[in-house]
């Protein structure tokens, strides 16, 4: 299983298993514009690709997002949010 | 018959088979057919060429560079979820609402490209609502189709006989195409809800998360996007008066990308010319000259000839003829070279004293682009929408498109013939 680790005080991440499925909610503190813009990469990112169902975003007010993961993208979603240094830590935990 | 026809006969016959066979791109064996008519001396370079129809070529280019550029401002996805908060979530006022989309959309624009820039979207949408995204599909293909034949820039066949027939102008599809086009569109309406509304339920919670999205954050870059809206109005406006301004509905296209790439810097050129769909243009450049060898040898005209005969050049009888046969052969060919093929036989048929050729011409408009509805394979359309959700993990079976898309596409054309009927020929 992958772990990890982010600024609390930048963001707040929830997740939860939805069939096929693995939702996100993530909000992000107002006044960052690097955590914002870093988000909008992660987005591009998965919009750029040719695979149309990998990571879906729903906009909310406030700076809050809703992001479906499709399992088999999950990895990659993770590792992406590292990439752009939304997340701090990404570990692997021994029951994998 | 002289061997030069013979030759000509044989080889569209091989081509045409290779086309649908679809074992080699389309584009390959087009442009390989063509080149045939060349090398074999069944037509000249220099006649070949004046076979090209750049008015067609231009407009697609043109529109294709002002489409592409737009979409990356975000405004689709924009409206998709306006639409769907509008419909308060409930997926089958979704459903309506974004097939009605896709046929307006499809009227201005190609519809290879509306369904490139709403299916992604449904994907979004039906993901939030947990439902099958499939009865959404099925219905844009078809809302696509039937939007495309409303304007002559709205489908391929439409944008080549537009080209073919000066007479027939932007003004012109819209006032005889768009009443039906929007009167099969209200007809259908009715049997997308009875067909799909209970394969499409979910929940008042999900109905809620869709509501409170926000849909201002999806325009990704506001400034482009003014831009990319002046120029499409004033685009539109170029088609509209393109007679009185006597420029080619190619011109007002290419016009509008190249000032839309003027307003938005260099750097977009190259990525703009990277989404030209280059494939289809080729398409077209080898269907051109393929059929320009059946005029030149006059299969074409000798095709006219017996068509008048089959029907005593009775103006009802051919226009449905023509009709019928468009929207038979439209379901499982191609409707591109079918309305290349076609659109000489009719011109001939003029020449040879059928004096009032007007219901012919939008007979062919209406078969062919209606025709594309009946079968998954009858429409470019159709087979880019079940590739991409076949890809999606959703896969829409021949046969479960045929149930749907048939008898819906029948129905549209006993509309056409009414319609054709009481307008043109009594």
């Amino acid at each position: 299983m992958l772990n990890y680790g982010y600024d609390e005080a930048a963001l707040r991440i929830s997740e939860s298993a939805n069939e096929n499925d693995v939702e996100f909610r993530i909000v992000l503190a107002a006044d960052d514009p690097s955590i914002i813009a870093g988000l909008k990469r992660v987005r591009q990112e998965f919009d750029e690709n040719r695979v149309y169902t990998d990571v879906l975003f729903y906009h909310y007010p406030d700076h809050e997002y809703k992001i479906i993961v499709r399992k088999d993208y999950y990895v990659d979603f993770v590792l992406e949010l590292m990439k752009q240094r939304l997340l701090q830590s990404v570990e692997w935990t021994a029951d994998r | 018959m002289e061997q030069q026809a013979i030759w000509a006969i044989g080889i569209f016959l091989v081509i045409y088979a290779l086309i649908i066979s679809e074992k080699i791109h389309r584009t390959i064996i087009a442009m390989i057919g063509g080149l045939l008519m060349v090398v074999l001396g069944i037509v000249d370079q220099e006649t070949a060429i004046h076979h090209i129809d750049f008015n067609t070529l231009g407009l697609l280019i043109g529109m294709m560079i002002i489409v592409s550029t737009t979409a990356e401002t975000g405004m689709f996805k924009y409206i998709a979820v306006l639409a769907a908060k509008k419909a308060k979530g409930e997926p089958i006022r979704i459903l309506i609402l974004l097939s009605l989309i896709t046929a307006a959309c499809s009227a201005f624009l190609d519809n290879v490209t509306t369904v490139l820039l709403i299916v992604p979207v449904t994907f979004s949408i039906t993901r939030q609502l947990r439902v099958d995204p499939v009865p959404f599909l099925l219905t844009q293909i078809i809302a696509s189709n039937v939007g495309g034949t409303a304007t002559l820039i709205g489908d391929p066949p439409n944008i080549m006989i537009g080209s073919a027939v000066p007479e027939l102008t932007f003004m012109a599809f819209i006032a005889n195409l768009a009443p039906v086009a929007i009167l099969v569109m209200v007809v259908y309406v009715p049997f997308f809800i009875w067909m799909f509304r209970k394969k499409i339920q979910t929940t008042e919670e999900l109905k809620q998360g869709v509501m409170a999205m926000s849909e201002k954050e999806l325009i990704s870059d506001p400034k482009l996007l003014r831009k990319c809206l002046i120029i499409l109005g004033l685009t539109l406006l170029g088609f509209f008066t393109h007679q009185m301004l006597h420029l080619e509905s190619a011109t007002v296209a290419l016009a509008g990308a190249f000032l839309l790439l003027l307003l938005t810097g260099e750097h977009k050129l190259e990525q703009a010319l990277t989404k030209v769909e280059w494939m289809t243009i080729f398409f077209f450049v080898g269907l051109f000259v393929l059929v320009s060898g059946l005029v030149e040898t006059g299969v074409i005209a000798q095709l006219a000839k017996r068509a008048i005969d089959l029907t005593g050049g009775d103006p009802i009888a051919t226009s449905m003829l023509i009709l019928w046969l468009s929207a038979i052969a439209s379901a499982f060919i191609d409707n591109i070279p079918f309305v290349a093929t076609m659109i000489p036989m009719i011109q001939e048929m003029g020449s040879m004293g059928v004096s009032d050729l007007e219901p012919l011409w939008w007979s062919l408009a209406l078969g062919a682009c209606l025709g594309g509805n009946g079968t998954l394979i009858g429409a470019s359309a159709n087979l880019i929408v079940a590739g991409m959700a076949g890809k999606e993990g959703h896969p829409i079976r021949f046969v479960q498109y045929l149930k749907v898309g048939f008898p819906l596409m029948l129905l549209s054309v006993v509309i056409s013939s009414v319609y054709v009927y009481l307008r043109y020929l009594i």
